[in-house]
């Protein structure tokens, strides 16, 4: 995906909050994207995701599929998690028993039944996130998303944002709270003075490999990865 | 993608309750239309009248649906169905389709109460394409003062009912050419030359609905 001498404003009497910006985004690279509030980087994530098209400049080769999660997920609705997660799979054409493993993997499946209503600011930030994975995404975008997040989530997203560059999908993740650092080859975007300055990570190619063992051995095994700095996921 | 990207924005819709605003409108003024049974060869008047009159809840109706959801799911909803051309594709679907069924309510209350006689099949027929033009200009002008065009809610309201007290008081003026017909829907109505000047009116009509939501589609592109 590129972004060619992309520039946008609101409307043409407002200032340009971005000018001649060009970016690239290979399949499977992760970048973090970080700058000070109202810089422009929710704009660049709208922009990334085609939500609104760019005032001047190109953005070619959006994958099809886009997942995005908002920076606050949108609460004031008149569904349960459950029927919000059905319509949204609905939309994506894909099963609602998507929705429903999503939320056993983030420890959601209580928030089923719950209104979106009563959700606290984290358990609304989990649906936001399980919503944006209903269907693969070709390219995930994440404003702020671990923001109010429980520790558990926190631990699995980076695992998530692997398995889906291990696909081939593109993640861009808005981060103030800098929580990719440590993340193998994640470019870093700098938004600042309406432009975009970047960082290219180590790029390494991931891999995603499953183990079967003797249910006994699997905590040392685990602890082992873990220290050699690989991310791992029980699966059952 | 844009039909359950429909759906959802109708399930929103009925349950926010903000349907209930334009429907205790409608009934109220069907109630004010048909308090005195309408004579018979006087039914076509009538739904001229009810057509026209009703642009301004067809209005508000749309307006409350396009403003149900809050501007982040309007996002989230882009991103699940495409792009922004299905997202607002959807949104003006489900808004034809709620003014859909307050029209078809306005057509059939008559028939059960209101009229002293049935109408002929032609007249409910003309009863029936003035309250789909009067619904098509109503959606228009009701997405056009909607939340992501007009942010403020006062701004908001006054557009839309200033608009349609504009749109009535203009297609009085020789200037009606203008704009949408609406008096000139209901004068030939009630003169019995509707036939005469329903193909122009139809024109004039789809033709300003048409502009209202292309300039809608239009200023969304950077107003999500």
């Amino acid at each position: 995906m590129r972004l060619s001498d992309v520039s946008f404003r609101y409307s043409r009497r407002s200032p340009w909050i971005l000018r001649d910006v060009g970016l690239s985004l290979r399949p499977g690279s992760v970048v973090e994207v970080t700058g000070r509030n109202g810089a422009g980087k929710s704009t660049l994530l709208r922009l990334l995701a085609g939500v609104v098209p760019p005032s001047r400049g190109s953005v070619a080769e959006r994958p099809p599929v886009v997942g995005y999660a908002p920076e606050v997920f949108p609460v004031d609705q008149p569904f349960t998690v459950s029927a919000y997660l059905a319509h949204m799979a609905g939309v994506r054409r894909v099963s609602p028993a998507s929705g429903t493993a999503l939320a056993e993997r983030l420890n959601a499946t209580h928030l089923l039944d719950r209104p979106l209503g009563d959700l606290s600011k984290g358990s609304a930030q989990k649906i936001g996130l399980i919503q944006s994975l209903l269907a693969p995404p070709g390219l995930l975008i994440l404003d702020e998303p671990f923001a109010g997040l429980d520790e558990q989530t926190r631990d699995e997203l980076p695992v998530i944002i692997g398995e889906i560059a291990a696909r081939g999908g593109a993640v861009v993740v808005s981060d103030h709270q800098n929580q990719l650092r440590d993340f193998p080859g994640a470019g870093r975007w700098l938004v600042a003075d309406g432009t975009v300055a970047t960082w290219d990570g180590e790029r390494s190619r991931r891999a995603v490999i499953e183990v079967t063992m003797d249910a006994a051995e699997a905590d040392e095994l685990e602890q082992k990865l873990r220290a050699d700095g690989h991310t791992t996921r029980r699966i059952s | 993608m844009t039909f359950a990207l429909t759906r959802f924005k109708l399930a929103a819709y009925a349950r926010s309750h903000r349907l209930l605003q334009p429907l205790l409108v409608l009934f109220t003024m069907m109630l004010i239309f048909y308090s005195t049974v309408v004579p018979d060869g006087k039914q076509l008047a009538s739904y001229a009248d009810s057509a026209g009159l009703l642009i301004v809840v067809f209005a508000w109706a749309a307006r409350g649906l396009l403003d149900t959801e809050p501007a982040a799911q309007r996002v989230v909803s882009t991103t699940a169905a495409g792009g922004p051309g299905r997202e607002v594709r959807a949104g003006l679907l489900a808004a034809l389709a709620v003014n859909a069924g307050l029209a078809a309510i306005a057509v059939a209350l008559p028939l059960l109460h209101g009229f002293a006689v049935l109408p002929s099949s032609g007249d409910l027929a003309r009863g029936v394409v003035l309250h789909l033009l009067g619904l098509s200009a109503g959606t228009a002008l009701g997405a056009l003062t909607s939340r992501p065009i007009l942010s403020s809610p006062a701004a908001s309201m006054l557009t839309l009912f200033g608009g349609y007290l504009g749109l009535l008081l203009l297609s009085l003026t020789p200037a009606a050419g203008f704009a949408v017909p609406i008096m000139p829907w209901m004068r030939a109505a009630n003169a019995g030359t509707l036939d005469a000047v329903l193909l122009p009116v139809t024109a004039a009509t789809l033709f300003w609905a048409a502009a209202g939501t292309l300039a809608y589609a239009r200023l969304r592109r950077t107003r999500p």
